[in-house]
């Protein structure tokens, strides 16, 4: 049962981190290749500050969530103020450079990792009230995507996305509207990384490396960018086909490559097989229910 | 009187090509000024120099007397500033109703912290912007077509849905970028209308304008430019029995 479980979590963290990258590449427009590092850096953080200094894990890991966010702002602001496009590249710095100084310094363990992160529930409730709960936010995550997407804000990032110069010209701010979007995507990742921390109680920086990032992009590019159950469909997808072929047996110094060439090679066929996805989203954003209520009223 | 909106001085080179030469420009509320001149006199440049989208080497733009220096677009549009594009630069992912719903001056959904933790204020706001955009679509006589796509509308109510976009955000000074090119008939009759009716209820508005005939029969005032500097202004019925200026226009 714990090997199942394991695998469920993962999964469970793995739509958490292909819906939150959705709201980011799918819904903002914004491309980054820095989701792996947000979700390091609230691993890191719940568990220095709960292993370490003594912080409940409750609150370790809301901290781990809070500091990814503020780090996403940090790093979005100076590049949004230049243009979009500035995004991807600061974020590839972001991404190889993070990790590189979490390998270098002794409080983050270096190389070899952090390990005793201090449980969470499993001593009181058992796995299955971990399991639970990973579900939970995984559903809250889902929910919340969803919900802003297709409402005000919405309707809103539509605009943004199809010309920005004339979002401008009706006073919107696309600027903020990006490191919004940017810094919400980012802190789901984090607090992704905090439930991470706490169930393996293991961290390496090799779990964050830009393969990664491939795998995420896979996700909401094979599942169907911009809906709420394509990176769902991705993310399960993705989980499952790795574990298809461990069946194979290959060695995992095989392995590892054979699921990057995989990632790649998906994403390569989608684009030019099925652009829009294993779930195709609507070309024409439509308000929520609530607007047609009332117009019907 | 001072005007809605001054440009004083206004001047912008883009490596030895000038597109605004020493500009001086008055926007007074409730009149039409059509600003008129052959292709790349640099009236559209203008418009972009107003509304920030390129900055000046010389020269300010001041709204209700206040300097626009330095401002973003977006933040000139919510002072009072609004434009609208000569190929309409809709958004064609969103339905015609909503192209407007995301134009108000201000738009709560607009950022995250009301669109988690205000959903009431949210709703207010919408009910009065469906008002607002149903009655500014009633005007323009689409209101049949509020929920098509914009792209499935003809291009001349295209254009007059760009007007009614820009006139969602309380509007003190309207730029309009060819308001008339392609269109025809019933559409051309609309925008007529509506721009006299903005400018009755106290807007200042500008025209850049290919249509004479339009822009004579709207325009309280003309502008002519030439080559970047304005080289004349007057009445209508003036500048166009100026023999010169005609030249300038076609080129002869």
């Amino acid at each position: 049962m714990e090997y199942l479980y394991g695998i469920i979590i993962i999964v469970g963290l793995y739509v958490i981190l292909a819906t939150s990258f959705n709201l980011i590449i799918g819904y903002g427009g914004l491309v980054s290749i820095a989701h792996p590092v947000f979700f390091a850096l609230g691993a890191y953080t719940s568990a220095i500050l709960s292993r370490d200094f003594g912080v409940p894990v409750l609150l370790a890991m809301l901290a781990g969530m809070l500091v990814a966010l503020v780090a996403s702002i940090a790093l979005a602001l100076p590049s949004l103020r230049v243009s979009g496009d500035y995004l991807m590249i600061a974020s590839i710095g972001f991404q190889l450079g993070l990790l590189e100084v979490i390998k270098n310094f002794r409080f983050t363990g270096g190389p070899g990792g952090l390990t005793n992160i201090p449980p969470f529930l499993i001593r009181d409730f058992g796995r299955e009230s971990y399991v639970l709960l990973v579900l939970a936010v995984m559903l809250g995550v889902i929910a919340l995507v969803w919900w802003i997407s297709r409402g005000d804000y919405g309707r809103a990032m539509s605009a943004m996305r199809d010309d920005e110069l004339a979002f401008s010209s009706i006073g919107r701010d696309a600027m903020w509207m990006k490191i919004a979007i940017f810094a919400l995507g980012s802190g789901i990742a984090g607090f992704a990384g905090a439930l991470y921390a706490h169930y393996f109680r293991y961290i390496a920086p090799e779990q964050f490396e830009i393969l990664q990032s491939a795998a995420i992009l896979t996700m909401v590019v094979v599942g169907g960018m911009r809906t709420t159950w394509g990176p769902v469909v991705g993310a399960l997808l993705l989980q499952a086909l790795p574990q298809a072929i461990t069946f194979l047996n290959l060695p995992p110094s095989v392995l590892g490559p054979i699921q990057g060439l995989l990632f790649t090679g998906l994403v390569l066929v989608f684009m030019f097989v099925r652009p829009q996805g294993l779930v195709p989203a609507k070309d024409i954003w439509r308000a929520v229910p609530r607007a047609k209520a009332e117009e019907t009223r | 009187m001072a005007g809605v909106l001054e440009v004083k001085n206004l001047s912008k080179s883009f490596d030895g090509i000038v597109v605004a030469r020493n500009v001086d420009l008055t926007l007074q509320s409730g009149r039409v000024v059509g600003l008129i001149g052959p292709n790349g006199a640099g009236k559209t440049s203008l418009f972009n120099l107003i509304c920030g989208v390129v900055k000046p080497d010389d020269g300010m733009v001041l709204l209700e007397g206040k300097s626009l220096d330095g401002q973003p677009f977006h933040q000139r549009v919510r002072d009072g500033l609004s434009r609208t594009w000569q190929h309409t630069r809709l958004f064609p992912s969103l339905p015609v109703i909503d192209n407007l719903l995301v134009g108000t001056h201000d738009y709560p959904g607009e950022r995250l912290i009301n669109v988690l933790f205000g959903p009431a204020r949210l709703r207010a706001h919408d009910t009065i912007a469906r008002d607002k955009a149903q009655g500014l679509l009633g005007k323009m006589g689409l209101g049949s077509v509020a929920n098509d796509l914009v792209s499935d509308l003809p291009y001349g109510q295209q254009k007059l849905v760009g007007v009614a976009r820009a006139l969602m955000g309380d509007a003190k000074c309207l730029l309009l970028d060819e308001p008339m090119a392609g269109v025809e008939g019933q559409a051309y009759a609309a925008m007529q209308r509506v721009v006299r009716e903005v400018a009755e209820s106290g807007v200042a508005v500008c025209v850049v304008e290919h249509n004479i005939a339009f822009v004579r029969d709207l325009c309280d005032e003309g502008v002519f430019m030439f080559s970047g500097a304005i080289l004349a202004r007057g009445s209508l019925a003036e500048l166009i029995r100026d023999p010169q200026l005609t030249e300038l226009y076609f080129g002869h």
